[in-house]
């Protein structure tokens, strides 16, 4: 077990030594993109809204952004990332001639995704800080643990579909089906009691808008307790779910 | 090492290996050849656990590789068939987490680097990226990753193919020296050359058969000896009807000549003095006359 989890540690420790060394050009879209999206929306489209749910829109919007990150950076990292590392680099096929198997190779890119998720996350919300749209700035360590919890389940979802794509190109079909519709319709952009019931109950299966209610209680300081209680658990067993359909999957990949 | 007893393998329709009975002894450097497609790789896969067997019994070091294959991985190096390194790292951070993920201790991982890099003769290129080596040095890192564990058993898995000769003679030094020092070694390889050198014991592999077993003398004995002599394609309809329902010659033509084996160089030259026909070369019968006859015309193909 001690000697497993050493080996996960490894697969994530060959990752950051990989995404080092384009250190600037992998955290450009994490960074880049929610600065882009609190400028234009908040700033631009904002002017027009002067009140959601009793805030400014920049303030209703900020929490949603650092959940919107840890998806994107786990998806991507799990989808094309992974994906690449499987079939074109080969990645996999040498690490199983040594001591690690299946089951640690989705382990340790699920930590993987799970620390980059938790530090953007982070990265983002003192950013947001700064603008001033965190009344309490000290909870801001807390948002880790948000960006870790959304990262591991849409992470699974992005190693599921390296699992089922027959080529990368069909990651586009994921994206446009599965990631941008939960990017917006999990209430990060408006309140989500604004949508019809179908749609309100079919985003309730997915992780996005659990993290969306944690971040929203951090940063606006409301019922933390009970939204850790409730989209925290709801996340931790959506994590396992996916994980375990994720390894199934995988394990079909790359052991015949 | 290794024994496998009716050992069969499919994918979906298709059989890669059709009940095979091998045995790999401590210490012998044992060769698998075969044309493409034989079952070669997918029997190497199955020994450390990433193909799983549909039938018969597999042991390696005595435990199962479908239940056990940490155990297994843990006691040998391999040689993949593709290189399948990270090219955006350098040569010495390749082996730092190769280092790392076969459990060698930190203390220990710079001197084993640096001492299998100036053995591999690549100890120059330490601090540069995979991208920037050439194809044969490669190779020579991949056999580095696979010796950092101090495996009992190397696998080898067409070490040589696609190398110039210099790079492919020096491996072979490098695994002669290997063997030497008692590293049980399973090879692939298309090469019947490089088998001949190399291996103690082989077998040939046709469509997920043994189609023969022995060491690479013995092997020629049984089932091609004598000479062989290369005779110009045009010459092929001559030779063909002198040699009609004589079963004392063995005939094979493809591209690159017509080859004539008898069962001693005396026949051999009475034939060509007999009937005015000088051959393009002579030589000793070696595996390729094995292969070509065992495996029908795959080889040529292949080749």
């Amino acid at each position: 077990m001690l000697d497993s989890l050493k080996l996960c540690m490894h697969i994530t420790q060959r990752n950051w030594m990989v995404y080092k060394k384009d250190l600037i050009a992998n955290i450009s879209p994490t960074v880049a993109d929610p600065a882009l999206v609190l400028v234009s929306l908040g700033l631009g489209l904002g002017a027009f809204i002067t009140n959601v749910e009793g805030m400014t829109y920049m303030q209703f919007l900020a929490p949603g952004l650092t959940v919107a990150t840890a998806l994107f950076t786990s998806f991507f990292e799990s989808s094309y990332g992974f994906y690449v590392r499987m079939t074109f680099e080969n990645v996999y096929k040498a690490m199983l001639t040594t001591p690690i198997g299946v089951g640690e190779v989705v382990m340790g890119e699920m930590i993987w995704v799970g620390l980059k998720g938790a530090v953007m996350a982070v990265g983002v919300a003192i950013v947001l800080a700064l603008f001033g749209l965190m009344t309490n700035p000290w909870l801001i360590p807390a948002l880790a643990s948000v960006g870790f919890l959304v990262a591991l389940p849409c992470g699974a979802m992005g190693l599921i579909s390296s699992a089922m794509v027959n080529n990368m190109n069909q990651f586009q079909s994921v994206y446009s089906f599965l990631i941008a519709p939960l990017y917006f319709l999990s209430g990060i952009f408006f309140p989500i009691s604004q949508m019809a019931k179908p749609v309100r109950i079919v985003a309730e299966f997915f992780p996005l808008i659990h993290g969306v209610r944690l971040a929203q209680a951090l940063f606006w300081q409301r019922g933390i307790g009970e939204a850790f209680l409730y989209s925290g658990s709801i996340l931790v067993i959506q994590s396992v779910v996916l994980c375990t359909i994720a390894y199934i999957k995988i394990r079909k990949k790359l052991i015949d | 090492m290794i024994i496998a007893k009716s050992l069969k393998k499919s994918f979906g329709d298709f059989t890669a290996i059709n009940g095979i009975d091998l045995e790999v002894k401590k210490g012998e450097c044992f060769g698998l050849l075969g044309p493409n497609g034989a079952g070669k790789s997918t029997f190497i896969n199955m020994t450390y656990g990433t193909v799983k067997r549909s039938g018969g019994e597999l042991s390696v070091f005595g435990y199962d590789p479908d239940k056990n294959s940490r155990e297994i991985k843990y006691r040998l190096g391999v040689v993949t068939q593709d290189n399948a390194l990270d090219e955006s790292l350098t040569v010495l951070e390749n082996m730092q987490i190769y280092c790392a993920f076969i459990g060698v201790q930190k203390s220990e991982r710079k001197k084993r680097i640096d001492d299998l890099l100036e053995y591999m003769n690549l100890a120059h290129k330490r601090d540069a990226l995979i991208q920037t080596l050439s194809g044969g040095m490669k190779r020579r890192l991949v056999f580095v990753r696979a010796l950092l564990g101090r495996p009992e058993l190397l696998i080898l898995d067409e070490p040589t193919t696609g190398l110039d000769p210099a790079v492919r003679h020096l491996l072979w030094g490098k695994v002669k020296e290997l063997h030497q020092q008692g590293t049980t070694i399973v090879l692939t390889t298309h090469y019947m050359h490089e088998a001949e050198v190399l291996c103690d014991r082989l077998v040939i592999m046709n469509q997920g058969h043994v189609a023969s077993e022995g060491s690479p003398q013995k092997m020629i004995e049984d089932n091609a000896p004598g000479y062989v002599g290369i005779f110009n394609t045009n010459d092929s309809a001559k030779i063909k009807s002198i040699t009609e329902n004589n079963h004392s010659y063995h005939l094979h033509e493809d591209i690159s000549g017509l080859y004539l084996r008898t069962k001693s160089l005396k026949d051999l030259t009475a034939f060509h003095s007999d009937h005015g026909l000088q051959p393009l070369q002579i030589r000793p019968s070696n595996l390729e006359d094995v292969f070509l006859k065992l495996t029908g015309k795959e080889l040529s193909i292949d080749a």
